[in-house]
């Protein structure tokens, strides 16, 4: 069964450039977000196992998603795809459960790499 | 005059596109200044639009308020596009920097000045060498100029002899965490420039 992936930011040429740096070939369903409630409200209703989030969007910024998921207990394996890449914040949502962190602009090479060392891509390959 | 006047315009997705790219430079800008004054800096999302002259002095008078600035701009061009960046400074936030920069002796006019060259050189450099990044154009930065000290918006706007009736602006409002540092960084980008980066831009969004 193909694997529920989502996509949160808040740019739809982000969601874009995300969706393209997908692995070519892997099995997936991906689900748009465009802020941090509708991205939780998607992890909710099971359409986010693996899930890209960004940091700064309105509504509800990436650590409020990343606290809310922490809070409900959710299944959903964060990987943090950021322009902010300061030391602090990558320390901040790994505290806060995130499984990676990948500064943004993402190529697939980095998105393959980070879902190869987490064993998510060996299943599907 | 009868004469028809040439508007360049943003389409949606255009804005959308300017305002991720800024959104990853103004991040590499910021990560440099957070290392260098071992603070965090905190990241807004950027103002992307297309205004007129009369507009760049509301833009300023809205970021710094009646608060005294002090100023510093610099020109960067490449490809066929040019602009120039402006980094404006609540007087306010001096104390605080020196502080964070470690700076010693009294803080005059010409402490403030060194500070405000050691700021601006990390965030400009690092904000316009990051777009380029992301465009594929190499920027040339010319040398920063200062454009006041202690002065109100008012004077800089002034100062500036700008040619254009409009230009594409991004802002980008800078704040240190748990400090009372703050500055606007606009880049301006010249009339003519404007369908030049639409096109790098449209290129990304094909």
């Amino acid at each position: 069964m193909a694997l529920p992936v989502l996509i949160c930011d808040d740019s739809s040429f982000a969601r874009k450039q995300m969706k393209r740096a997908l692995p070519a070939g892997w099995d997936v369903d991906v689900t748009f977000a465009g802020n941090g409630l509708e991205g939780l409200d998607a992890i909710r209703a099971g359409k986010g196992e693996v899930v890209f989030l960004d940091l700064t969007m309105p509504e509800l910024d990436g650590y409020g998603v990343l606290e809310q998921i922490r809070k409900e207990d959710l299944p959903a394996m964060v990987i943090v795809v950021s322009g902010d890449i300061q030391p602090d914040a990558q320390d901040r949502v790994q505290k806060l459960g995130a499984m990676a962190f990948i500064k943004k602009p993402i190529d697939q090479a980095k998105a393959t790499e980070v879902l190869t060392q987490f064993g998510i891509l060996s299943e599907a390959e | 005059m009868g004469q028809a006047i040439s508007k360049a315009s943003l389409t949606e997705d255009q804005r959308d596109c300017y305002q991720e790219i800024t959104n990853v430079a103004m991040g590499q800008a910021a990560d440099r200044l957070a290392r260098l004054l071992k603070a965090y800096v905190i990241l807004p999302i950027p103002k992307v639009n297309l205004i007129s002259a009369s507009e760049l002095h509301m833009a300023l008078e809205d970021t710094s308020s009646n608060d005294d600035v002090s100023a510093v701009c610099q020109g960067f061009i490449g490809s066929g596009i040019a602009g120039e960046a402006l980094l404006v400074f609540n007087d306010a936030s001096f104390a605080d920097l020196a502080q964070l920069m470690k700076y010693k002796g009294p803080l005059d006019q010409h402490a403030e000045l060194e500070l405000l060259m050691d700021v601006s050189s990390v965030l400009i450099g690092a904000c316009i060498q990051g777009i380029g990044e992301q465009l594929e154009i190499s920027f040339n930065q010319g040398h920063p100029v200062v454009l006041g000290q202690h002065c109100h918006v008012d004077d800089l706007v002034k100062s500036g002899n700008h040619q254009w009736s409009q230009t594409l602006a991004i802002e980008i409002h800078y704040q240190i965490e748990n400090l009372n540092i703050n500055c606007d960084l606009l880049l301006l980008f010249t009339e003519d420039s404007v369908a030049k980066i639409n096109q790098q831009i449209d290129y990304l969004l094909d």
